[in-house]
């Protein structure tokens, strides 16, 4: 998975979740965003854990995420600064 | 303020996140007794409305903006929480508060309910769309949710108007209610002291709070939408999506630019005529000429744009509720994002096409202030019904009929199709520059909720045209109005023998001479010079113009005449240049109020004519010199 690799993401070995696959569970664990960019997705329940599963990509490869039901469309940038943990094996 | 003539009446607070089914509610209670006016001091829109009630009673509603939050990040979340602490000139304290939320995302809207338990008003909390929240699985115990969080619950599907008689009951009961039953709830602190916690905190406490009541409310969440899943593998197939995205927008074109033609005709053939019979039962006096040669023709220049209004904003509308929107807007986004916009910059971009007046008000959806500045910045560029009439006019004047490719396109389309790759080709130029130096922003995300889809009601997309097309008669018939009386008074003086002075002497033809040397570099007379500042009014206004300076009587774009007139005074380079201007020139005193308003002053309308002025007259020079 080609993504921007931003210097936080070099130092820090934690998944992100641009990088799991669909349908697999993780819970969010922390948002590498400055507090003007992560209000938004904390006003939309994104916040640390919280349990996310990609559902789908977009045409242009951009991140489809459940959350409790709902879905979420993140730029893939955005989804890049999400970091995660797994929380169950994948599905079927 | 007059909002609230009777301060007895008691005001309840309609709020909820967007897509809840908050304005369709908010027109079932009170039909179309509202009255919109802006806050004061800022740009949001103040929804007033009557609610009705049985025996006499009633009670004013505001439809508070939709919000996600309250953590004051946007203009329509400050204003939320103004209304609710009453700090709003002319708007008390309300009495009560209706907050809606979609049952089906019971979990995320919830966060925005607990907040406003914080006021301690008698509340009702509508959970929207609770009928699909049963389909897909989901289940709640009402009355535990209602003890947990201490205010009262209602089930509604506010589209098929079921349950909105419980809603009815709760405002029935406001002004006789005792104090609100004592929160059974933990709390966390008043709004304001909630966002002097680290912020992630304060939104951990809330969150596990919800989740906490969820629990004791016995609520199941409803299961993934089965039709969702099947229409986004077809809407967002890594094929089908962009390919369907393209035919969507294809077909936003045809309607804006075929169907609504011969409305417009008839608008246009409408208004002509009534003119006319007023000009022959009128006896000849200068009170006839002000009537027909300006009011008419202002009402006229207004009236025409609303076939093309309505059509493109039943398409909006029906692409909107159905859900498709947010997914176009996400396909959209990649783009967008590479010259610095975002996803929901299309909504406005795209309504660009027919008016920018409206487009500009739709660019409050994006959510990012830099964003949506850098959207209503670029959206005149997109090319707007008002200048096909100029282009088709120039177009079929000066650019001889010779197919291009083959029987599919002739010079003329392609001539066509070149100005509004032009426009957006500036957009996308302007847009690039803006958030490289203006409006830098570090680095923006971007997140956008994707509602199930559902199926639009005709209630719900009437009510949308009618209010659309009241606030564009409101906001651009004024100012076009105004401008086309002040152009008349302009041919009408200085008055020769008691009378109009002939067309070349009048004191518009004179702004005209005063402005002629500076455009003389492009190849125009002052002839075009009176054209270009009537424009000012609506670009199409030009046509006319030029009509009345050549003496052509009732002169259109398919005039003839007025092409063989046009021909004998302007070279091509000129007929090019005019064309390359109308391109990028900002002619439009509406879309210049319209930004005023939207960005709370002078600053950026002032900067947004400036920089279209200039970069028109630089490309009307070169293609003065190339041509």
């Amino acid at each position: 998975m080609s993504r921007t690799t931003t210097q936080q993401a070099q130092a820090d070995p934690q998944l992100r979740l641009l990088d799991v696959p669909l349908r697999q569970t993780v819970e969010l664990v922390r948002i590498d965003l400055p507090p003007h960019d992560a209000e938004p997705l904390l006003d939309r329940g994104l916040l640390p854990g919280c349990s996310l599963c990609p559902v789908r990509r977009t045409p242009f490869g951009d991140p489809i995420v459940s959350l409790n039901g709902t879905l979420l469309a993140l730029r893939r940038e955005t989804a890049d600064c999400l970091c995660v943990r797994l929380l169950e094996p994948a599905a079927d | 303020m007059d909002d609230r003539p009777d301060e007895s009446v008691p005001l309840v607070a309609l709020i909820g996140p967007p897509n809840s089914g908050k304005t369709t509610l908010f027109n079932q209670l009170t039909r179309l007794r509202q009255k919109v006016a802006n806050y004061p001091g800022v740009t949001v829109e103040k929804h007033l409305g009557k609610a009705r009630l049985s025996g006499g009673k009633a009670v004013d509603v505001v439809d508070l903006p939709g919000v996600h939050g309250f953590s004051a990040r946007t203009l329509d979340e400050r204003v939320t929480l103004d209304v609710l602490d009453g700090r709003i000139e002319g708007l008390e304290e309300p009495d009560a508060i209706v907050v809606i939320v979609d049952a089906t995302r019971l979990e995320q809207h919830l966060m925005l309910v607990e907040p406003l338990l914080e006021f301690c008003l008698p509340t009702l909390l509508v959970l929207n769309m609770a009928d699909e929240m049963v389909r897909r699985g989901g289940g709640l115990d009402d009355d535990a949710l209602g003890r947990e969080l201490g205010l009262m619950v209602a089930r509604t599907n506010a589209r098929a108007g079921d349950g909105i008689d419980d809603v009815r009951a709760f405002l029935e009961g406001v002004g006789t209610h005792g104090p609100p039953p004592p929160p059974g709830r933990i709390a966390t602190g008043r709004v304001s002291r909630v966002m002097h916690l680290p912020m992630i905190d304060a939104f951990a406490a809330r969150s596990g709070y919800v989740r906490r009541v969820l629990e004791r409310a016995r609520f199941t969440s409803p299961g993934p939408s089965g039709l969702t899943d099947k229409l986004d593998s077809v809407f967002l197939h890594h094929a089908l999506g962009p390919f369907i995205f393209l035919a969507v927008v294809m077909l936003v074109f045809q309607a804006i630019f075929t169907w609504a033609v011969p409305l417009m005709d008839g608008v246009e053939a409408a208004v002509a005529g009534s003119g006319a019979w007023v000009w022959s039962v009128l006896p000849d006096s200068w009170f006839r000429s002000l009537l027909v040669d300006g009011v008419w023709a202002g009402v006229g220049a207004v009236l025409v744009f609303l076939p093309q209004i309505l059509i493109l904003f039943l398409f909006l509308g029906i692409l909107e509720d159905s859900g498709y929107l947010a997914r176009a807007a996400v396909i959209a986004d990649r783009l967008m994002y590479r010259v610095g916009l975002q996803g929901r910059a299309f909504l406005p971009l795209l309504s660009g096409y027919a008016c920018a007046v409206p487009a500009i008000l739709a660019a409050r959806t994006v959510e990012d202030e830099r964003d949506r500045l850098a959207t209503i910045f670029v959206t005149p560029f997109m090319t707007c019904s008002a200048r096909l009439p100029v282009y088709a006019l120039l177009i079929a004047a000066f650019i001889p009929a010779r197919p291009v490719l083959g029987p599919l396109m002739g010079s003329r389309a392609a001539t066509l199709l070149g100005l509004y790759a032009l426009g957006v080709v500036a957009a996308v130029g302007t847009a690039f520059l803006l958030k490289r130096t203006l409006l830098r922003a570090p680095r923006a995300s971007f997140i956008m909720e994707l509602p199930p889809y559902r199926v639009p009601t005709l209630r719900s997309l009437t009510v949308r045209l009618i209010d659309r097309s009241r606030i564009f008669l409101r906001r651009a018939g004024r100012i076009i109005l105004t401008v086309a009386v002040v152009l008349w008074i302009l041919t009408q003086v200085p008055r020769v023998a008691g009378g109009p002075p002939p067309v070349d002497s009048s004191a518009l033809a004179r702004i005209g001479q005063v402005i002629e040397p500076a455009i003389e570099p492009l190849g125009m007379d002052w002839r075009i010079g009176v054209g270009l500042v009537s424009s000012l009014a609506a670009r199409e206004v030009i046509v006319g113009t030029l009509g009345t300076i050549y003496g052509v009587e009732s002169a259109s774009e398919g005039s003839l005449e007025l092409q063989e007139a046009l021909q004998s005074h302007l070279s091509l380079g000129g007929a090019v240049a005019l064309l390359v201007f109308f391109v990028f020139a900002l002619q439009c005193m509406s879309t210049v109020a319209v930004m005023r308003r939207e960005t709370a002053g002078w600053k950026w309308p002032t900067l947004q004519f400036t920089y279209m002025l200039v970069l028109a007259y630089v490309a009307a020079f070169a293609a003065y010199r190339l041509f």
